[in-house]
């Protein structure tokens, strides 16, 4: 089958009667069974995505079809879609079928996007390997021994695979971006409250986003495009304009002809814990950017260090509050154990919840509780404002902000699942725009020895977009320039 | 030996008498709003149950909530009455806790920033000598809440239903500083809390559907002890009759433990209103921590100065306005105005009634006397009373200007009206032979018929029996057909005797 770098790539095959939707469906079903040992997805909405496909074929022959014909697109297994069943990879929602669609998903469908099925992601959003979901790991397709980070792992898999166009993950501390360069492709954390989370399964309600996993910056842009804006049905979400970043992607043009400034992480380049390997791609990179006449600098964040204890005491705060919905009461699994109300909650919970979202529900209980309250979470709330002070500082002075999206490249399955403090680490450089509420991409910066995947970030203002998608593909075409060359 | 413990029957009143009972309140009210705090669905009592329920009422995965703007004008309205401080920056609270009834596992509500702080409402008691004193109930603030839905457990002991149309509904928690100590202030306030909501167009106030319920805290002291006594909190009493009874029995019950030497604790208890006792809730209770943090979903509300004055404009006028304008412009006393205030549509009407006739003090004897007695007879309300002031007015004015007699008004042309309360007055009158006979003339010959009739009682009369008066006076009044009027008669009579 052909792979499409872009949806326009595609549209044209499509316009020109190269393809159809329904051809383009097939194919990707094939491939799904085919990369069925990855697990990438739960649910596959077969019939329905023909039926949708021959449709779409339909309203394109009369010139009627969306701005996305032809997109064939994975959802995460944490956005709601009308009719379909939703569970955030836990047991708790067994049986549970959303009555209502997420308005980012509907968006979607609205401009004609095929949903071909769910995705596995860990549970409740809450993991960085893909290991923690009830319906069991997904595996990385460059070496299925590896994880594909997470949590929208199976989203991110989906899309390296060629399983689906593209898909639509959430991130709320780096659940997108970490999957993205552990799969080699593009993950978009847009600001927050760029995109309505109307639909979007809570996890951690002031860090989640939702966000495109694609392979293209122009998918990225696309798909943010159509998602963004006002919603009746999130308060949280801004009523600011969304510009059309799809037709604004010549970072030449959106700059104005000035050169970048771009400070990056000393830490992320300088320090230990990130793989040589990885070092030395982002200095490359740096060096690249400096002969193209960029000014890149080192910058300092003190504050680095505090961003994933600050991320860890507030995201687990609000997902013990955001969780206490799922009591086997009105809907998802209940525990046959049930002699009185007290067990009706324990048993079920225990029983429905897996152990790395008992264990997120238990610290957060306790961070919240009257006796660490102010140590816990007042403190970290002050802290949180501490960084998001420092970093819009740091955003003043730069346009972006450049580092790797992990430490290391893909890990073994297993390999950290007993130590969560080194899982926790896998979203180091990932937790600050989740923290301050900064927009975030992870772009593939080629591979390791071991042909596994390495992601650049690039981080910058609230609400920039459009500049960062700009430079993300002005970034991503010096990247991939050299090897056209040789 | 017989046992010499105190019972709360049983306590002397001297004893009672040295103990002051400190009480605070918990009013939790319901807003009158189309949907409900943060979901669309309808804001109804009543329905079948579960029909009232959307994904967000339910709470399912993936739901946001959404502010309704009303509720907020409502709770400032409510700050306003009240004369709280109205935050310019309120924000809402998760409150934590797991409850089936409670579809999120946290109540939505408000802990460190409510949206009303400070305020106090004005009370009448009467006093020992019944002598009405004014007090002031200060409250701590006012915030904005959801409510839960409900739980009813159906004579199965093994089952619970749940019904979740209240869940959701928009409340106002106004809570006092313990300044009340007794049970009639307590009914008191409870009272002027319903009045004001009832006013404001916020709440219907009915305590009988749960729109008005309240939590009371209640200690005692010796007299002038200025540490507060153990509290105990009676929870859910939804009657003012209940709430004095309440406070009442627990006075007495705080009050004989303690002269028994025994402790109190601070516990939760229910009122049981067939025996008037409280009792405490066995479950043993642990310290429930509710975890509070502000609500992500939920941005802070800003309340400029702007829009708080806007609010205000909007406002109808106080029941305490409206009585101290109808003694000071109108001239009623003092208790006409209480009267006439205690609910808006009365005051209204009275008003409107006082722009047509200037007969201030006659027009409130009207609503009071004739008015009130057939609105309590017929079970209505003034809002459906079918005379108009104007018609009112008009026979006020037959009355006033000596057209009709006062008996003939109130006894017959009322009552004719109220049957026909579009026909005028004065045809009414006219058309019944009912305009009072003031010729002197004819009524002379009248009184002197009379007294010609009835030579021995004139004697009498003359004697002294003065209160023959009242024969003569009826026996006149016979002749014309109750058309007389009844001060001439008298007068009349006065002289020929």
């Amino acid at each position: 089958m052909k792979e499409y770098l872009t949806l326009a790539d595609l549209q044209r095959d499509l316009r020109a009667g190269n393809t159809t939707c329904v051809t383009l469906v097939g194919q990707y079903l094939a491939r799904i069974r085919e990369y069925q040992h990855l697990n990438a997805f739960v649910e596959v909405y077969t019939d329905e995505a023909l039926q949708r496909a021959e449709a779409i074929d339909e309203r394109l022959t009369n010139n009627q079809a969306g701005r996305l014909a032809g997109l064939v697109l994975g959802i995460k297994d944490v956005l709601c879609q009308a009719g379909h069943s939703v569970q955030a990879g836990s047991h708790i929602l067994d049986q549970y079928r959303s009555p209502f669609t997420a308005t980012a998903v509907q968006r979607l469908l609205d401009e004609d996007a095929i949903i071909i099925g769910r995705q596995n992601c860990d549970e409740f959003a809450m993991g960085s390997s893909n290991e923690s979901s009830y319906f069991g790991p997904v595996r990385n397709a460059a070496d299925p021994s590896r994880v594909p980070g997470g949590s929208s792992g199976g989203s991110a898999v989906a899309v390296q695979a060629g399983l689906c166009h593209a898909s639509l993950g959430s991130d709320t501390g780096g659940s997108v971006r970490q999957p993205a360069a552990f799969c080699g492709v593009v993950g978009l954390k847009p600001s927050y409250g760029r995109v309505s989370r109307w639909g979007l399964i809570a996890y951690a309600s002031s860090f989640d986003c939702i966000g495109p996993i694609t392979r293209s910056v122009e998918d990225a842009a696309l798909l943010l495009e159509i998602m963004a804006g006002h919603d009746e049905f999130d308060s949280t979400v801004s009523t600011r304009e969304v510009p059309d970043y799809s037709a604004q992607l010549d970072w030449m043009a959106v700059s104005g002809q000035q050169p970048a400034r771009v400070g990056y992480l000393r830490e992320s380049l300088e320090s230990e814990a990130v793989a040589p390997e990885i070092r030395e791609r982002l200095g490359q990179v740096i060096e690249q950017l400096r002969a193209d006449g960029h000014a890149v600098e080192p910058v300092e964040m003190p504050l680095l260090k505090y961003c994933l204890p600050t991320y860890y005491i507030l995201t687990t705060a609000e997902a013990s509050s955001n969780l206490s919905r799922f009591d086997g009461v009105r809907y998802g699994y209940r525990s046959e154990d049930t002699p009185d109300l007290e067990r009706l909650y324990k048993n079920t919970r225990t029983e429905g919840f897996g152990d790395e979202v008992r264990r997120r529900i238990l610290l957060g209980t306790f961070v919240l509780s009257a006796s660490y309250y102010d140590a816990y979470y007042t403190k970290a709330q002050s802290v949180r404002k501490l960084i998001r002070q420092e970093t819009e500082r740091l955003l003043t002075h730069y346009d972006f902000i450049l580092s790797p999206v992990t430490p290391t490249t893909a890990f073994r399955i297993g390999e950290k699942m007993d130590d969560p403090l080194q899982m926790y680490l896998a979203d180091i450089f990932t937790v600050q725009a989740n923290v301050v509420g900064t927009p975030a991409i992870a772009i593939p910066a080629g591979t390791d020895q071991e042909g596994l995947s390495i992601g650049l970030q690039l981080m910058t203002r609230p609400f920039a977009e459009k500049e960062l998608l700009a430079f993300s593909k002005y970034v991503s075409d010096l990247i991939t320039m050299p090897e056209k060359v040789e | 030996m017989i046992s010499t413990k105190l019972t709360p029957t049983t306590i002397p009143d001297e004893l009672l008498g040295s103990y002051e009972t400190v009480i605070g309140l918990e009013v939790h009210c319901q807003l009158l709003t189309e949907s409900k705090l943060f979901a669309s669905d309808t804001n109804r009592f009543g329905g079948e149950p579960n029909t009232h329920i959307s994904p967000l009422t339910l709470a399912l995965p993936g739901t946001l909530p959404k502010l309704n703007k009303k509720a907020v004008e409502y709770a400032v309205r409510m700050g306003l009455a009240c004369g709280c401080t109205i935050s310019e920056r309120t924000i809402f609270d998760r409150k934590n806790y797991f409850y089936p009834d409670l579809p999120k596992g946290y109540q939505i509500s408000q802990d460190k920033a409510p949206i009303c702080v400070g305020g106090a409402v004005t009370i009448s008691v009467k006093g020992k000598d019944h002598e009405v004193t004014e007090k002031t109930i200060r409250f701590h603030h006012i915030h904005l809440e959801e409510d839960a839905g409900k739980s009813v457990h159906d004579g199965n002991q093994t089952e619970t239903q749940l019904d979740y149309n209240r869940a959701g509904t928009p409340l106002i928690e106004m809570v006092t500083e313990p300044d009340l100590r007794s049970a009639e202030e307590t009914g008191a306030f409870v009272t002027e809390i319903r009045r004001l909501a009832r006013y404001l167009d916020v709440s219907d106030g009915n305590m009988e559907e749960g729109s008005l319920r309240c939590d009371v805290n209640v200690s005692v002291r010796l007299a002038g002890a200025s540490e507060l006594g153990t509290k105990v909190e009676i929870k859910n009493m939804n009657s003012i009759r209940n709430i004095m009874r309440a406070v009442e029995f627990e006075r007495r019950r705080q009050v004989a433990t303690l002269e028994n030497g025994d402790s109190l604790f601070q516990e939760t208890r229910m009122f049981d209103a067939e025996t008037g006792e409280t009792y405490g809730m066995r479950v043993k209770e642990t310290m429930n921590d509710y975890r509070y943090f502000p609500d992500p979903d939920l941005c802070p509300v800003v309340l400029p100065e702007a829009t708080i004055q806007e609010i205000r404009s909007r406002m109808p006028a106080l029941p305490r306005e409206l009585r101290e304008k109808f003694v000071s412009h109108y001239g009623i006393p003092a208790y006409d105005a209480q009267q006439l205030t205690d609910t808006r549509e009365m005051a209204h009407y009275f008003e409107n009634l006082c722009s047509h006739t200037n007969a201030y003090k006659t027009a409130s004897n009207w609503l009071m006397g004739p008015v009130k007695s057939y609105l309590n007879e017929s079970g209505t309300d003034i809002a459906d009373f079918s005379l108009t002031p104007q018609v009112l007015a008009e026979l006020i004015t037959l009355v006033e200007t000596e057209v009709i007699s006062h008996s003939t008004a109130t006894q017959k042309a009322f009552p004719a009206l109220l049957q026909a309360p579009d026909r005028s007055p004065r045809e009414l009158a006219e058309t019944n032979n009912w305009l009072q006979n003031r010729n002197t003339n004819e009524l002379e010959t009248l009184v002197d018929e009379v007294l010609n009739a009835m030579p021995d009682k004139v004697t009498a009369y003359k004697k002294g029996k003065k209160g023959l008066m009242g024969l003569f006076v009826g026996e006149v009044m016979k002749k014309s057909k109750g058309t007389a009027d009844p001060k001439l008669i008298n007068q009349l009579l006065a002289e020929k005797l």
